[in-house]
């Protein structure tokens, strides 16, 4: 079976189920709404300060909805019994594993093309293309892992604790090169490419390791 | 029993011998006694990084061909790597307090510590909450094999990250022969009680292994076709 | 000073500590049949 062919219909299987249950995109609208109101009320957010407050909202916002976002890729009932049927077949795991990390990829975009421009109307920073950019790199690369990490969790007691408990010591590199990234763009000192160059090779060690180690976890 | 008794010995002489050399190694003239706590604190560092360097290798193995031993060293490895690590992040906070003034900064090191406590805490509890055998030690490697490689990862990101904002702290490692000479045998003697812990560890963790195959219902066998009776 | 005295302290406590209880557990282990 042609791995690509098996990667893209998982990942539509999986898109149109959420489509259908549209469970997963109130939740991270919920915290899009969150991130606005607790920054408003949070912090003291002025137009001359926004540049410095925003970028952390905004990581902040990603990291626990990519955290509910991949959390619930494996987690369904269904989901495990699908997942089940899918390793039966002659499917490469790491094209299945390919097409759920896809899917889970585009719900998080879909929740940060709200939260970007959202962040950007409401606190005055600018709607900076690099700003877009470097989320995106770095969505590519916590995709990969958060997906991983809760395939691996997925049938294991205290999930709910151990997927945030694994992931978040992974994701801190790319919070890092991130953040920088978003701080240079909207006009904070750093540099932005060296920042964005960082993402870039985080996300290529990250999705070669991810797909070596999936066959380990997706196996029963 | 008692050979480990007797390694545990000598590991306990060995450290109490690090014990005198520090006591008697020259004090720093700048920051005074507290500079003592470097001897044990940065051997406990190291001791902790080779436990995690044995849960890599043993995760590796295990994962490549499955071996029950290679799963014990590493599950034995993450234990005391992070009753050292634990060592490490207290000893260095109590002795970031006086010379610093707070008990934590978010530095590399630092920072790439406490990531590396909490990854293999992590390790350690998948491996009490996933189905014990084969289950849990796969999953367990995985998160083995990926907290190996993220912390120098960390440690580099946040390096980098300091280096785009200059901070004041400058660390500085020069070490007058004397002291150099303690941390090296405090070193050496702290290997060496990591290696018993691990080893005593490891018999544990057979023991215990032996235990859970006892319990284990038998394998079904596939009974040999009987032998048509001949008419 | 106090800082270098508690460091110790813990540090020497845990060690002894684990290591006392690991043969604990050993001894305990290798007794039962």
């Amino acid at each position: 079976m042609n791995p690509f062919r098996v990667a893209v219909a998982v990942a539509i299987k999986d898109l149109r189920s959420e489509w259908r249950t549209r469970e997963l995109v109130p939740a991270l609208a919920q915290f899009i709404v969150l991130a606005l109101l607790i920054a408003n009320f949070g912090f003291q957010i002025d137009a001359r300060d926004a540049p410095q407050i925003v970028p952390g909202v905004l990581w902040l916002a990603l990291v626990f909805a990519g955290l509910v976002a991949f959390g619930r890729t494996f987690s369904a009932e269904r989901e495990q019994a699908s997942l089940e049927a899918m390793m039966l077949t002659p499917a490469s795991p790491i094209a299945i594993f390919a097409g759920k990390a896809v899917a889970a990829t585009a719900l998080l975009i879909l929740c940060e093309a709200v939260l970007v421009p959202a962040l950007s109307l409401f606190f005055g920073t600018a709607l900076d293309p690099g700003v877009v950019f470097a989320v995106l790199l770095a969505t590519v690369g916590m995709a990969a892992l958060g997906c991983l990490f809760a395939a691996l969790v997925a049938r294991v007691r205290a999930r709910e604790l151990l997927l945030p408990l694994l992931t978040l010591p992974l994701w801190i590199p790319f919070i890092i090169a991130g953040g920088q990234a978003v701080q240079a763009a909207l006009g904070l000192p750093g540099n932005y490419d060296e920042a964005v160059g960082l993402l870039i090779d985080f996300d290529i060690l990250f999705v070669v390791l991810t797909s070596l180690a999936a066959r380990y976890v997706l196996d029963e | 029993m008692n050979r480990y008794r007797t390694w545990a010995a000598l590991a306990v002489a060995l450290m109490l011998g690090a014990g005198a050399a520090i006591y008697y190694a020259p004090t720093d003239y700048l920051q005074g006694v507290v500079q003592k706590i470097f001897y044990l604190h940065v051997s406990s560092a190291i001791a902790a990084y080779g436990c995690f360097a044995v849960v890599l290798v043993g995760s590796l193995v295990y994962l490549r061909n499955e071996s029950a031993a290679a799963d014990r060293f590493a599950r034995s490895g993450a234990v005391v790597g992070v009753v050292f690590t634990t060592i490490t992040l207290v000893m260095g906070s109590l002795w970031a307090k006086p010379i610093w003034g707070s008990f934590w900064t978010w530095d590399a090191r630092l920072t790439s510590t406490l990531v590396l406590w909490i990854i293999y805490a992590g390790y350690l509890l998948v491996r009490r909450m996933a189905d014990p055998g084969r289950q849990a030690a796969r999953l367990a490697a995985v998160v083995g094999i990926f907290g190996f490689i993220d912390v120098p990862i960390v440690h580099f990101s946040v390096t980098w990250w300091r280096t785009q904002h200059p901070g004041p702290v400058v660390v500085n490692d020069a070490l007058p022969p004397q002291m150099l000479a303690t941390f090296l045998f405090t070193l050496a003697c702290t290997l060496v009680l990591a290696a018993v812990l691990i080893g005593i560890r490891y018999r544990i963790e057979t023991l215990l292994d032996a235990r859970l195959r006892a319990i284990e219902p038998a394998p079904i066998v596939s009974a040999a076709p009987e032998a048509e009776p001949t008419a | 000073m106090i800082y270098m005295v508690i460091a110790y302290a813990f540090a020497v406590a845990t060690l002894a500590g684990f290591l006392a209880w690991s043969l604990r557990t050993l001894r305990a282990l290798e007794r039962k049949p």
